[in-house]
């Protein structure tokens, strides 16, 4: 079933490595805990169905089809996995959740430039001085833009003045 | 015919006021801005710049979002065109001959004729929206549950058919995207759907926040990892309008694209995605010396925006007309509407004629002010693009939160969308591709309500979706387009359609 099968010997990869192996594995989880998430919901019959009847419905499908990428991956082969990797990831995910972390008690005027600082990190290029000066002035365009210009209701700076 | 013109003047009356039409002018003007940061298609722009309308009132609203819309697509070209990094699928293939004319000293032709063959497409294509809107809109009344069901099943089998790798892993996705849309409320019971007891979740899971994490923030973790030669053109970008003969050769590209790109853009589906892949192939084979397309062919270019651009018009059919959005970008227009009270589907037209038909005409205007905003504009483009990425990406993440949050003011979401930016980043590591997923998203409640009433209506009984005509057409179409694709030699030939 694969189509982006690779022309280079993929049998010859180790089944843990092979993206279509770990993809169906993945799915199959995805596929249980909704499963299970989802137990308790009423099925009901075709003619009045209940709220489970889609989700459990569904993850039975999922669960199936993943079985078969699995299948296919043993089978087939498929192109090996890709190198991951973490420092990406990490900083520019952490920056998200930073910014959402401090954006309702500190204000946009920390939850900007600590976004922009943080998500900076995920680059190995990156600079102090020049992201620092970059982090203020890019807040100040924001605060601009977005509270001024636009009037959305961002908090500013709460713990300093009253918006 | 009188009625056309007269719905035609009531919407430029609308969208001419000056309010509107200012509003208009903006939204084109920061879509374009953000579309042209490398690695931001549409659908990014229009999920962080959403709340920027939410003070207006909804048809100056839907205006606004239509002009981030084509902005953000005309931005995606040019830097598609300056830097050679697609803003997503559709402007693929406008790097191929784009980027080399901009190698040869051509930019500001190739700008140029991107630019006019968007215009030309967008206003064919309004007039086509404006034309065919009233009839198909009558048509959608008589359609039952059964019929909906019938023509979302349809365009799930056309999204699975047109994503990039094997159909199995496109369905994987369309039907994850379904599960995805079972989060939340039931919509008979009210009882909660794996929610996980989370109260953010009991309204389900929303889709700005589910296209940001997995188009927004996986872009950028998968740029980040490779650290691209940004090869922003240098020089002069020279001069943008394209001399008679470059029209006259662009002409007939442009004409045909024009009409592929509305026939596939009103698909259910996401046919537009097709559109400039399909132009772009009939270009080579039509022309006399196919050897010239990729180093530089003015037809290469034209040809692909203009179906790329009346696609993406078009795609606003099945929303209008019937509900139905047929793609990622018409999802969050549908997710904009609702938040100004309006729900999408047929009876918009008759019961706000003034907001239908004013949005119509302000994609024309749209068109028109992408022309004069952009090439004068196109200098500053140029030196934005030039901003280092280990800058360009931070503002970017920052954006993205200012976006995210100021949609339900709730810090909730940002979390949601980094989750949802790792699942984009794991699904990008195992080659399953997210564009069927979203679909799937995006039709699923209206699929699951449209499912519910007919075996309701039917007690039951699945016959139904055979017994009437329209829907076991429809059905029988969704298979054949599955099947056709799992046939051996069709699977070839899709495989290298992709690759070039």
């Amino acid at each position: 079933m694969s189509a982006d099968n690779s022309p280079s010997p993929p049998l010859q990869t180790p089944l843990l490595l092979r993206q279509d192996f770990l993809g169906g594995v993945l799915v199959i989880a995805v596929a249980v805990f909704a499963f299970w998430q989802g137990a308790d919901l009423p099925v009901g019959t075709f003619g009045g169905m209940g709220p489970g009847m889609l989700p459990k419905g569904l993850a039975l499908l999922l669960g199936l089809l993943g079985a078969l990428l699995v299948l296919d991956a043993v089978l087939e082969g498929g192109s090996p996995l890709d190198r991951w990797s973490i420092r990406g990831p990490l900083f520019v995910l952490g920056a998200l959740v930073a910014f959402g972390l401090t954006i309702r008690p500190l204000g946009l005027v920390v939850a900007g430039p600590l976004a922009i600082v943080i998500s900076a990190f995920a680059s190995n290029e990156v600079r102090w001085g020049e992201t620092l000066v970059f982090g203020v002035l890019m807040t100040v365009f924001c605060i601009g833009l977005f509270k001024f210009a636009l009037g959305l209701p961002i908090p500013l700076a709460p713990w300093a003045i009253d918006y | 015919m009188f009625d056309l013109i007269g719905h035609l003047g009531l919407g430029f009356a609308t969208a001419l006021s000056p309010t509107n039409l200012a509003l208009c002018f903006l939204g084109c003007l920061v879509g374009t801005l953000i579309g042209v940061l490398p690695g931001i298609g549409p659908i990014a722009t229009i999920a962080m710049l959403m709340p920027l309308t939410f003070k207006v009132d909804p048809t100056g609203a839907l205006i606004m979002l239509a002009g981030i819309y084509y902005g953000a697509q005309y931005g995606g070209s040019t830097t598609a065109i300056l830097v050679n990094i697609p803003g997503e699928a559709t402007s693929v293939v406008t790097t191929l001959d784009g980027h080399a004319m901009a190698r040869n000293g051509q930019a500001g032709i190739a700008l140029g004729i991107a630019a006019i063959a968007s215009f030309f497409a967008g206003t064919v294509a309004t007039l086509v929206i404006a034309a065919i809107g009233a009839p198909l809109t009558k048509l959608a009344l008589l359609f039952g549950p059964a019929e909906y069901f019938g023509l979302m099943v349809f365009g799930l089998g056309l999204a699975i058919v047109l994503a990039r790798g094997s159909v199995l892993k496109a369905c994987i996705m369309v039907v994850l995207g379904l599960l995805l849309s079972t989060v939340g409320q039931d919509i008979e019971t009210g009882q909660e759907r794996l929610t996980l007891g989370l109260v953010d979740l009991q309204d389900g899971i929303d889709f700005a926040v589910l296209a940001m994490g997995v188009f927004g923030i996986a872009e950028i973790l998968r740029n980040l990892e490779n650290p691209e030669a940004r090869d922003v053109v240098r020089g002069a970008i020279g001069r943008l309008l394209p001399s008679l003969a470059d029209l006259r050769r662009a002409f007939g590209p442009i004409v045909r694209a024009t009409g592929i790109g509305s026939v596939l853009g009103i698909l259910p589906g996401n046919g537009a995605v097709l559109a400039p892949f399909a132009s772009y192939t009939l270009e080579k084979k039509l022309a006399k010396d196919p050897s010239r397309f990729g180093k530089g062919a003015i037809e290469g270019v034209a040809g692909p925006e203009a179906a790329n651009n009346a696609g993406a018009q078009t795609a606003f059919i099945p929303l209008l007309t019937l509900g139905i959005p047929p793609n990622a970008v018409m999802a969050l227009m549908v997710g904009a509407m609702t938040i100004h009270g309006i729900i999408p589907g047929p009876l918009v037209m008759t019961k706000s004629p003034d907001l239908f038909w004013g949005m119509i005409a302000s994609m024309w205007i749209g068109n028109v002010m992408l022309l004069i905003i952009n090439l004068p504009l196109i200098g500053l483009w140029v030196r934005l693009l030039k901003v280092p990425y280990r800058l360009m990406f931070t503002i970017i993440v920052l954006f993205c939160s200012i976006g995210i949050y100021s949609i339900n003011n709730n810090p909730a979401d940002v979390y949601f969308t980094a989750f949802f930016g790792f699942v984009g980043y794991v699904l990008i590591k195992l080659g399953l591709e997210p564009a069927p997923m979203l679909l799937g998203f995006v039709l699923g409640r209206l699929m699951e309500e449209k499912l519910r009433q007919a075996l309701a209506l039917s007690e039951g009984s699945f016959m139904t979706f055979i017994e009437r005509p329209v829907s076991a057409v429809l059905l029988l179409l969704a298979l054949v387009v599955i099947v056709i694709a799992v046939l051996p030699a069709v699977r070839k030939g899709r495989e290298e359609a992709f690759q070039e």
